[in-house]
């Protein structure tokens, strides 16, 4: 999971020493409240079970791998409800389905993916040129989304009979839906992005110093509305994904993705104010909440507590996580 | 509404002039108009009576069936409806009427769906205050009484208890009166959520052979729902025969659970009757749901405010049961779907002597 050579490339002044320490706190609480319930628990550790978990964490996976971007920044991404129902209703009516007579298949798909990356361009651009904070700008798009969403809806839920879609969600290869491939596929993506491509590496250094990269003659605009295009992306593909599952093209598709896939990278180790983490630290956050949830409620937690308990876990499992980095920080914001 | 440089002067100038207008209003109209009211109460034109629909979001298909039977009322009667959403947020809620009460309330009828149980006192003393007919529905604090208010003509909202129960019922029919189901919640802080699975637990008493295997709450929500179920599916396996849901989007969620998993031997309830349950019930896949008519209730909220401001019906006259009522509500499953497939109002239900028909008994 974690790897020395990522903080080379980030190149920040930072002691190796401690870095290695939180990055493998994450993983280390996923093994251990993993183990916890599968002790505990028979049902849990039933490999319908393991499916079923990897199966529940496709969508937000795609949707952290995509935010990680934007964290790594130092930027926030409140989009992700307005992205995912533009998406999941465009991608409803383009593909086969009962409100009109397209069957656009895989391209429409494509288109919808499209949309979601247009749309986090245009929260990139006016994060740019208007110099509004991401806070804000991605906040109102969602807004802008939730009601192109609306429009497109009109009334009438539609529903998806496109079998290549909906095979997604049914189909299984080697045990596992082919929504948790896709996920599988979009993290090897978004990591190979991450670590590869300048796009992936001037995102940390946006996060780390934005000042530095800019006095080294490193013109950061592109580079920031790609960022925001590419997380609208993995948003749009969620949207798809959601209405792959549910038949049914809703505007409601990404309800709590935002906050849930903030929440998940945050446990995984990407810090809110950028430099740090990435989308394989997401990718651990993602099971780890999973894991929580599905845990809660096999052990059979009272449904009054487990919002109650669930919060509580996170909190330490952060706190946990954070330790190494408060002794060198000092300042919590 | 017009562009304003200091909103809250212009505010409050602006309501003072509604109700200056309002008042001048009362004491000219009377007797020259077509109603039959007269005396105190001041009797509309009919074709002077401005009609209000406000709901959630139109992306919903129920409210949006509320809306479209608004319509339907208002053009019966020559008028438009003015079509309201406020995205489930109660702040914008409160704003829309607090603009909508600034401009001409003038023989204006409204028919709103308040956000909680916490929004209706605002609404209902603003529009008392701007003397705007007001017919509210499902969310109302307990303590209020409609019949202390003169522009506040009537509360309507649907027994969840009952609801409930009726899918509850339906659930054990269907898997033969024996076996394990498993519970989905709504929020569980509202009064729809509590109430509704009230209505389980009481049938579940009279359904002993039917084990309540376990509950969660999937927060009235589609996609977590899907989760949810699935979760529980592995967990109980093949115990699970049936599934009760406290709305029709968990209802639909649990059914693409059930399809993921290869199950097809699962029952499966839900309570509103959104078009996508109904032809799920039409195809077999669905077993029941419970319709508390939404184009009903856009229409007829507004024809009770319509009656009243045309001096047809009089606030003094109506009964104190009529005031706060439980409305009748319909089980559907696969023998009478049909009738329900494709909604449509029924013109006579909206006439001023049958508002109150489908009252079934006061809010206890």
């Amino acid at each position: 999971m974690t790897s020395p050579a990522e903080d080379v490339v980030a190149a920040r002044p930072q002691p190796r020493r401690g870095v290695s320490l939180a990055d493998a706190g994450p993983p280390i609480a996923l093994v251990v409240i993993f183990l916890f319930f599968a002790v505990v628990n028979t049902q849990f550790r039933s490999l319908t079970n393991m499916q079923n978990m990897l199966d529940t964490a496709a969508v937000l996976a795609v949707v952290t791998c995509g935010i990680s971007f934007v964290l790594m920044m130092g930027s926030i991404d409140l989009s992700v409800p307005g992205v995912m129902g533009a998406s999941a209703i465009a991608v409803a009516l383009l593909v086969a389905n009962n409100r009109n007579d397209n069957d656009l298949g895989l391209i429409g798909i494509l288109i919808a993916i499209g949309l979601g990356a247009a749309m986090g361009a245009l929260s990139g651009l006016t994060l740019v040129f208007l110099k509004v904070p991401s806070f804000m700008t991605t906040l109102g798009m969602s807004a802008v989304g939730l009601g192109v969403a609306t429009l497109m809806f009109n009334g009438v839920q539609p529903n998806i009979t496109d079998e290549f879609l909906q095979g997604w969600a049914v189909n299984r290869f080697l045990g596992l839906s082919y929504l948790t491939w896709i996920a599988i596929g979009c993290i090897a993506i978004g990591y190979l992005i991450q670590r590869f491509t300048r796009l992936g590496r001037y995102a940390y250094a946006i996060g780390g110093a934005e000042e530095v990269l800019a006095l080294s003659g490193v013109n950061v605009k592109p580079y920031k509305i790609a960022v925001f295009a590419l997380a609208g992306a993995f948003y749009g593909l969620g949207g798809v994904m959601v209405t792959s599952q549910l038949g049914a093209g809703l505007v409601q598709a990404g309800d709590g993705y935002d906050f849930s896939a903030i929440t998940a990278a945050v446990v995984g180790g990407t810090l809110l104010t950028g430099g740090r983490g990435g989308v394989l630290h997401s990718a651990v956050g993602v099971l780890l909440t999973v894991v929580l949830t599905n845990g809660l409620v096999q052990v059979g937690v009272n449904l009054y507590w487990q919002g109650g308990v669930q919060g509580l876990i996170v909190v330490v499992a952060v706190a946990a996580a954070v330790i190494p980095q408060r002794r060198r920080n000092q300042v919590v914001k | 509404m017009k562009l304003k440089s200091r909103p809250a002067a212009a505010l409050i100038s602006l309501s003072l002039a509604a109700v200056a207008l309002a008042g001048c209003s009362e004491e000219a109209s009377g007797g020259g108009n077509g109603g039959s009211g007269d005396g105190d109460s001041a009797a509309c034109a009919k074709e002077d009576v401005q009609l209000l629909g406000q709901v959630r979001n139109e992306s919903n298909p129920y409210e949006a069936a509320w809306l479209d039977g608004g319509d339907a009322f208002a053009e019966s009667v020559g008028l438009e409806q003015e079509r309201l959403t406020y995205d489930g947020d109660s702040t914008k809620q409160q704003d829309q009427i607090t603009q909508r009460l600034a401009g001409d309330t003038k023989c204006l009828v409204m028919n709103i769906l308040p956000n909680g149980d916490s929004d209706t006192p605002p609404i209902v003393e603003g529009a008392e205050a701007a003397g705007v007919y007001t017919v509210t529905q499902w969310n109302k604090p307990a303590d209020m009484n409609v019949a202390d208010y003169d522009y506040w003509i009537s509360h309507i909202t649907y027994d969840g208890v009952e609801s409930g129960k009726q899918i509850g019922d339906a659930l054990a029919e269907a898997i033969g009166g024996e076996g394990g189901i498993i519970a989905l919640q709504g929020v569980l802080d509202t009064a729809a959520a509590k109430d509704r699975f009230a209505g389980l637990e009481a049938s579940l008493e009279e359904n002993s052979g039917v084990e309540l295997l376990d509950q969660q709450t999937a927060n009235f929500s589609r996609d977590e729902a899907l989760t949810v179920t699935k979760t529980l599916l592995s967990k109980h396996g093949d115990k699970v025969k049936g599934i009760w849901t406290a709305n029709d989007d968990m209802a639909l969620g649990a059914l693409e659970a059930l399809k993921q998993a290869g199950r097809t031997d699962v029952a499966v309830v839900g309570i509103d009757a959104v078009p996508d349950a109904l032809s799920a019930i039409e195809d077999g896949t669905m077993t029941a749901t419970v319709s508390s008519d939404g184009p009903w209730q856009g229409g007829v909220g507004l024809a009770i405010g319509y009656c009243v401001a045309i001096g047809e019906l009089k606030v003094e006259d109506i009964a104190d049961e009529d005031r706060a009522f439980y409305a009748e509500q319909f089980l559907i499953n696969k023998d009478n779907v049909a009738d329900f497939s494709t909604p449509e109002t029924d013109p006579a239900d909206f006439e001023c002597d049958n508002v109150f028909n489908r009252a079934v008994g006061p809010i206890s």
